[in-house]
């Protein structure tokens, strides 16, 4: 994923599962990134045409990621290109079928899940946090026994903090032009999106946040913040020139 | 985007499948975790490890001239775990009272460890260098009658301005520790100066 991951917990024993946590991060992404032509992923890309028997992590990214893409129509896509419906699943058999030779980028998604596994890893610990990259997972309360504090930047100025959330128990990911310089592209046209600056969401999971993240950026913020509205979760969106648009429960700090 | 019903259908169930998909990827994968675990090189720059291991990997990235710079590692020492000092008297964090949107478990439970006595550092002026991929930041902690009077950035070397970070100095010595929040889009930032004022800290012990 070439993030560097951070994880604390609020107890002082806790390191074997921290082991354990960060243990998701190289397995998931051993089986999902497309950067080593051996990974799990790269083999089914080479393969179009005959169904491939799929572990269990490799299967759940792309059974997520064509879930998302159907309820975005598009907008969030892990063949970056429209081909989502090319991808077939077999839940009997736990093989995919790729009807034609096409993209395929779980990295949005492998990241977020492997947060979502870390984060059930330390779910007896409670209290904890962790950081992917801007992927993040609050769990619980800081050690402070409040919920964790999280600023989002100005996608323009970057001496400004322009909100504080607070998040107990919710991921929080940010998908921001200032990040890939202007590479998100729509997946519908294959054209650059334009509309926004940066998108944040809250949501239960990682990979969810992440993949609407993304949906958002791609659909501009009047339906950006509309898609986060239908899907229940809370969000805020930066346009080039500075408009903020955000859901109405946005749970940050006055 | 039009709103079919079907459309609706699949989109209120987005928010369970995530759940049901991360329960199924970790059921099936616990045992083989576990054994990954036990062999896992730490690759991965660990925040706040809960006891000495040898310091956050320096990025592959590091410009040749910030790797040059002697840094120790940095340890975090036990003591700094369970957050005992965070409650002393000092003034809300947050200027406004804290509005009621944030979900709200069960009563909080404290961190299970007793609390052990509140850290005092030797007064002075202490420096650390804290690394992160995108590069490197020094802190510099003014200690004062055996507490943090103030941290300020000495020098920021990171690739994007410091001034994203800037809210976060403050908080050290409104906090009596280097747990400072966390800043979504400049975590790299925000991870070296946590360092930083963590190797710093250290040598006022």
């Amino acid at each position: 994923m070439g993030t560097i991951v951070s994880i604390e917990v609020v107890h002082p024993h806790a390191d074997a599962a921290i082991e354990r946590a960060f243990a998701w991060f190289r397995e998931i992404e051993a089986r999902c990134t497309r950067f080593n032509q051996s990974s799990e992923l790269m083999q089914l890309v080479a393969q179009p045409g005959v169904p491939i028997p799929a572990s269990r992590i490799l299967f759940e990214a792309v059974r997520f990621s064509l879930i998302a893409a159907e309820a975005t129509e598009g907008a969030f896509d892990p063949t970056t290109a429209g081909h989502f419906k090319d991808l077939v699943l077999d839940p009997e058999q736990n093989t995919i079928t790729l009807n034609r030779q096409i993209t395929l980028d779980l990295g949005a998604v492998a990241k977020g899940l492997a947060v979502d596994a870390a984060a059930r890893e330390l779910e007896p610990f409670e209290h904890f946090a962790i950081d992917a990259g801007g992927d993040l997972y609050l769990g619980g309360l800081n050690p402070n026994a409040e919920p964790w504090t999280v600023g989002i930047r100005h996608p323009r100025r970057d001496r400004e903090v322009v909100h504080t959330l607070r998040v107990s128990n919710q991921a929080v990911c940010t998908s921001g032009d200032y990040e890939r310089g202007h590479h998100i592209q729509d997946p519908r046209t294959g054209k650059p999106a334009h509309s926004v600056a940066s998108a944040t969401v809250i949501a239960p999971s990682a990979m969810l946040a992440d993949a609407l993240a993304t949906a958002a950026f791609v659909l501009g913020p009047d339906e950006g913040i509309l898609l986060l509205h239908r899907m229940g979760v809370e969000g805020l969106i930066f346009t080039p020139d500075l408009h903020l648009s955000e859901t109405r429960g946005l749970p940050r700090v006055a | 985007m039009a709103e079919s019903p079907s459309n609706k259908k699949v989109a209120n169930s987005l928010v369970a499948l995530s759940s049901a998909v991360v329960l199924a990827v970790y059921a099936a994968g616990y045992a083989r975790t576990r054994t990954a675990a036990a062999k896992f090189e730490t690759q991965t720059a660990e925040r706040r490890p809960a006891a000495p291991i040898p310091a956050p990997v320096a990025s592959p990235v590091s410009e040749p001239h910030i790797a040059e710079l002697q840094r120790t590692p940095l340890p975090p020492p036990k003591t700094e775990k369970p957050k005992p000092i965070a409650t002393i008297e000092e003034p809300p964090l947050e200027p406004a009272p804290v509005v009621e949107t944030a979900p709200a478990p069960e009563p909080p439970p404290p961190p299970p460890a007793p609390p052990p006595p509140a850290p005092t550092w030797k007064d002075g002026t202490y420096t650390g260098w804290g690394t992160s991929r995108h590069g490197d930041i020094q802190a510099q902690v003014v200690i004062e009658s055996g507490r943090i009077a103030s941290t300020t950035i000495a020098q920021c070397l990171t690739r994007y301005s410091c001034s994203v970070i800037e809210k976060l100095p403050p908080e050290v010595a409104q906090r009596q520790s280097p747990e400072v929040d966390y800043v979504s889009g400049a975590t790299q930032s925000a991870n070296a100066f946590y360092y930083a004022v963590v190797e710093a800290l250290n040598k006022a012990k």
